[in-house]
């Protein structure tokens, strides 16, 4: 159950600086783990729940800048805020460019904190939540036959079923038959809904 | 020949018509006579021809040296022209350097003191939640004021340790733990080994004997050293960059070590290195090692450089171990 509390991961090599964060984000009732090094949070298990990075800039071995593209180049998509007590314009703007929630500069207030930390576990619960309606339409398509995949690629791009059945060499009534199997498997009540899943599916279908 | 040498051409040629005029006296048959017999005047033309030809030649030499001797005046002037000019870019360039070390120093101790700062300020933020909770979580505040206190009082060393770092301590040489002396530095330059991405280690032995020396100076000289070993890191990519302090007691002496694993020394530029005003650095002044040499020979120790067999450079220098009673 602890498990699927919001977890704020701190990554900070100065102990003081992470434990107070630590600190302050169990006083308002959010759970911290705290760690040294990027790599040390790298090789941390972490708990599937939602999640947000608060991440020093300046690190021993991999810093935090280059800590933000390891994790871009491994698909990790956790948010990130950035804290740093040499802020300056180029790194902010590169940190933001590169999908940074907010750029922090020590010492900060509170409210600075919070509010970045409550918009970077919101963005990740919606993030999760897309990621997992899109496992589910992916296990849906994984059921369709690879017939039903041409009928229902060709159906979402508004084709009739005379048409699609011209383009595939297949009768009209064949056509239909895969079509309501493709709505039945994917579970979508109308077209327009085909459609959406399609839509959300898209990056991974079209491959 | 004598008087064309001193006098040039005009009083030559005086002396040569004098000589002449004497010679027919007293050597040129009839003696003690102006006149010149026949048989004697082949030779006496002669001797006029060589005293001429002598004092001309002897008087055109002088006129060399003389130009030589103006030309050198010149060249001497020109000389000190350029070196007071290249005085002026020393000192341009001193300056320089000075204000860009203190510039990164600025920048070591801002950080140093903005990281305590930042967790008494967040403990401080924290300190409120726990307190507006209902009920209040004491245990909770208490915890939290008493990292507080202990932030507070670190950021407090760093600022005593910065200030003994710079104040000019009485010249007189005070019983020194180099352990905490090269502690300090190393928390000192911590921030600017990260930001150049080299680690540096210690390799300390405990309770070492205290040696006898000037704080500063002893401070001058081990910052050099480490500086300077990171500066040589700065092109290494084939391995680690890495800085390593160590220290240990050999009989009747200490000897520090900073071992870099940077570009190393050939022989070329080992046998320089302590000379004054050489440097490797494209914005070196070349003082740093010579001063640190002579700070180190003030306190009857050596300093040399040698190379790290597995790449870099060592440079270590030696401190006496005194007894205590001996000191007065």
């Amino acid at each position: 159950m602890a498990d699927n509390r919001p977890t704020i991961f701190v990554v900070d090599d100065d102990a003081s600086v992470r434990d107070a964060i630590s600190n302050l984000l169990e006083s308002v009732g959010l759970r911290a783990l705290v760690f040294g090094s990027t790599e040390e949070f790298w090789k941390s298990a972490r708990p599937d729940a939602p999640g947000c990075l608060v991440l020093d800039v300046r690190l021993p071995g991999v810093n935090g800048l280059e800590f933000q593209e390891v994790l871009a180049k491994n698909a990790v998509s956790i948010p990130i805020i950035f804290i740093t007590a040499h802020g300056d314009v180029p790194m902010t703007s590169r940190a933001m460019k590169a999908g940074a929630i907010e750029f922090l500069m020590k010492p900060f207030q509170k409210e600075e904190l919070l509010a970045a930390v409550h918009n970077g576990l919101d963005r990740d619960r919606i993030r999760r939540h897309e990621r997992a309606e899109v496992s589910v339409l992916q296990s849906r398509v994984e059921q369709l036959t690879a017939r039903e995949r041409e009928v229902m690629n060709l159906v979402v791009t508004g084709l009739i079923n005379k048409e699609i059945g011209a383009q595939l060499g297949l009768s009209e009534v064949t056509v239909k038959i895969h079509r309501s199997r493709v709505m039945q498997k994917m579970e979508a009540a109308s077209l327009a809904e085909l459609v959406r899943m399609s839509e959300k599916l898209k990056p991974r279908v079209r491959i | 020949m004598a008087s064309a040498w001193f006098g040039g051409t005009g009083s030559g040629f005086f002396a040569v018509l004098i000589s002449t005029a004497l010679i027919d006296y007293f050597f040129v048959p009839p003696f003690h006579s102006f006149s010149i017999s026949t048989s004697a005047e082949a030779y006496f033309i002669a001797f006029v021809v060589c005293a001429l030809v002598a004092s001309w030649v002897s008087s055109g030499k002088k006129k060399g040296e003389e130009a030589l001797k103006e030309a050198l005046d010149l060249l001497e002037v020109r000389v000190s022209e350029r070196t007071a000019e290249l005085l002026k870019t020393q000192a341009e360039l001193t300056r320089l350097s000075q204000v860009l070390s203190m510039g990164e120093l600025t920048a070591s101790i801002a950080h140093e003191i903005n990281q305590p700062l930042t967790a008494v300020v967040t403990h401080g933020h924290a300190c409120i939640e726990w307190l507006s909770a209902s009920p209040p979580n004491l245990e909770k505040t208490r915890q939290t004021v008493e990292r507080m206190i202990e932030d507070g009082t670190r950021a407090g060393a760093v600022l005593s340790r910065i200030r003994a770092l710079f104040k000019k301590e009485s010249p007189a040489k005070d019983w020194l733990d180099t352990n905490e002396l090269i502690h300090e530095l190393t928390t000192f330059l911590r921030d600017e080994a990260i930001r150049r991405r080299i680690l540096i280690r210690t390799d300390l032995v405990p309770s070492l004997p205290k040696v006898k020396a000037d704080r500063v100076q002893l401070q001058q000289v081990v910052l050099n050293l480490m500086m300077n070993g990171m500066d040589a890191t700065a092109e290494t990519t084939d391995r680690p960059r890495e800085l390593l302090i160590s220290v240990r007691g050999k009989e009747s002496e200490l000897v520090v070590r900073v071992e870099d694993s940077g570009v190393g020394l050939d022989p070329e530029t080992a046998a320089k290195i302590f000379d004054p005003f050489f440097t490797t650095k494209p914005h070196g002044i070349g003082m740093g090692l010579s001063i640190s040499r002579s700070i180190i020979e003030a306190h009857e120790g050596r300093l040399w450089a040698s190379p790290r067999p597995s790449g870099g450079a060592i440079f270590q220098f030696t401190l006496p171990i005194q007894s205590r009673d001996s000191d007065g």
